[in-house]
């Protein structure tokens, strides 16, 4: 019994170490795959609605046709996907404006090199909203005053346009009380007024919608018309030894954000393949738009918010952090 | 009365398993109808009935199985990584006197750092793979490990120890027949304690980090408003925890079933 117990033990030593050592192979061979003419890189991606371009894009072949084969990580959000890319255990990651500029403003060595997602740009049918429960007597942002916003980050992107909204409606957003709350659980707690008002994205959103609340403010639309709102990066180092693929990935995606932007439907399809948005919601969800390319200068606006607001220690360097 | 007589004197009779089903139906048959009498709202505790057509959904899925898969090896190799390093480790510090003082207290330091706390450095230095899981899951089931093959070498009759020391025998074979068997149901409990912390570590990592597996399943129904879904995959991860204490527990009462007999005869 005691040999067997001592066996076992020694045996899964080594299959553990061998299954490390088989994947650090993986890994080594994802840097330099390009025999055949196909390079395998690893993007790291939050399973939500915005990625959805490259999972079609990745089904229609764009990124094929470039010599690209996508290897797309679920991650849990920025918190895992900054530090893969920069550590090289993925080679492209999607993430919000305003993390990569705090990234950049904390030397963190990010690249941007393509567009993820961008705001519809028109109040009141974009897939983020400031929203209040049925019912409420909070009509305006200004409202918010000395009440509890929920929002996904304190301190990121959508804070700042809580902010910008309370701002533009003449309210003081210092006056406003931020909680942090995941987007899944905002419905339940602004139906159950653990909090005033929340700023939801889809599909959180439509859930929200279908309880009757109220949107007050489109608050993504309020930084500025056509807000970028997430790129997909790179680190530094990565771009400047694998220009080549980056290139080819700025090209793919280019591609795949086009044909995103005019196939709702394939893109509706293609969400129920990497989430669990029940058909009912995932037919109400606010699409996001894909324009092509980054606007800079809606990205110029986030930053001096974010600026206003404290969010960098010193000012990101966008020359740097942009393509 | 009547009824009472036979509780009380055959406790024994009315087998666990029982009692312990006839508590889980209790359970399920309340999480039907608090929501169905809308003292929670549905919308975000489905009743169990809902629960349990959705756990049918998710077994019908072939990347619920794969998802399944990834979680229990992250398990088991966490747990098997852990179990062997604790009892090496272990008995290593235990045995040399020097070795246990100059560790005491680093090992007081490092137990109580919470796995989940070494998150970003599991993604820096692996990504959301297997071996993120692995880091936390071993470092967090380790010391349950460790912990408690220090604690059973302390155990050891100092009398026996002697009396193998002035029968010649070496340190190897003194480990071995002396040590080990007295150290075993410390190690047995140790194993059981981190059967169950692999398993919780496991799933959070994944729910946390997104590596692939039952975990990273939740999250993704989480985030999608799917909150049957959700619930189902939670009870999923409930249930392999009592197949998990189940299965210790009974790994346990093989690896004892010497051990208990004979102590009872020391007892009486």
């Amino acid at each position: 019994m005691r040999r067997l117990l001592a066996g076992i033990a020694v045996g899964t030593f080594l299959v553990a170490a061998s299954a490390c050592g088989s994947s650090d192979g993986g890994g080594a061979s994802d840097k330099n795959a390009s025999s055949g003419g196909t390079t395998t890189v690893k993007l790291g991606v939050i399973p939500i609605v915005d990625v959805a371009p490259v999972y079609l894009g990745q089904k229609k072949g764009f990124y094929a046709k470039h010599g690209l084969k996508l290897s797309l990580t679920t991650a849990q959000g920025g918190a895992a996907i900054v530090p893969g890319v920069v550590s090289g255990q993925f080679q492209f990651g999607f993430s919000n404006m305003t993390s990569l500029m705090v990234a950049q403003s904390n030397n963190v060595p990010v690249r941007a090199i393509a567009n993820g997602v961008a705001s519809t740009g028109v109040t009141g049918k974009d897939f983020g909203a400031i929203t209040v429960k049925k019912g409420s007597a909070i009509s305006s942002p200004k409202q918010l005053e000395g009440k509890k916003v929920a929002v996904n980050t304190l301190k990121n992107i959508n804070e700042t346009a809580v902010r910008e909204s309370v701002r533009k409606a003449g309210g003081d957003p210092a006056k406003v009380k931020f909680v942090e709350l995941a987007f899944d659980q905002m419905p339940a707690a602004l139906d159950s007024g653990q909090i005033d008002a929340a700023m939801v994205v889809e599909p959180a959103l439509a859930t929200v919608r279908s309880q009757g609340a109220t949107e007050i403010a489109s608050s993504l639309v309020d930084v500025a018309k056509d807000l970028t709102v997430a790129m997909y990066f790179t680190s530094n180092q990565y771009a400047q030894q694998h220009p080549d693929t980056v290139k080819k990935f700025q090209a793919a995606t280019a591609e795949s954000l086009a044909y995103a932007d005019t196939h709702p439907d394939e893109v509706r399809a293609i969400v129920t393949t990497y989430t669990k948005i029940p058909a009912a919601v995932l037919a109400k969800v606010t699409l996001p738009k894909w324009p092509a390319g980054a606007n800079r200068a809606s990205i110029e606006a986030l930053e001096q918010l974010g600026q206003q607001d404290g969010l960098f220690k010193t000012a990101p360097d966008l020359d740097k952090l942009l393509p | 009365m009547k009824r009472r007589q036979p509780h009380a004197g055959g406790a024994a009779r009315v087998p666990n398993a029982v009692l312990g089903a006839a508590g889980l139906a209790a359970f399920l048959a309340l999480g039907e109808v608090v929501p169905r009498l809308g003292i929670v709202k549905e919308r975000y505790f489905p009743p169990t009935s809902r629960i349990a057509g959705a756990l049918v959904d998710e077994i019908g899925e072939r990347a619920f199985w794969t998802d399944l898969g990834d979680t229990l090896t992250g398990w088991a190799l966490g747990l098997a990584i852990a179990v062997g390093a604790g009892i090496v480790a272990g008995v290593t510090v235990s045995v040399v006197p020097y070795l246990r003082e100059a560790t005491a207290s680093t090992i007081e330091f490092l137990r109580p750092i919470p796995s989940v706390a070494l998150i970003p450095l599991a993604v820096l230095l692996y990504g959301t793979e297997l071996r993120s899981v692995l880091l936390l899951v071993v470092y967090a089931s380790f010391w349950q490990v460790l912990v408690q093959v220090m604690y059973g070498v302390r155990d050891v009759d100092p009398v026996a120890e002697e009396t193998a020391r002035s029968y010649g025998l070496g340190t190897w074979a003194r480990v071995r027949h002396v040590l080990w068997p007295t150290a075993l149901p410390y190690v047995m409990t140790g194993v059981r304690l981190a059967a169950a912390v692999a398993l919780i570590l496991t799933v959070t990592a994944e729910l946390v980090i997104g590596a692939p597996g039952l975990g990273a399943r939740i999250a993704v129904a989480q985030a999608s408003q799917a909150v049957p879904e959700m619930y189902a995959l939670i009870v999923v991860t409930g249930l392999l925890g009592l197949l998990i204490n189940v299965g210790a527990r009974s790994v346990e009462r093989h690896a004892l079933a010497w051990h208990q007999s004979v102590r009872g005869e020391v007892a009486v």
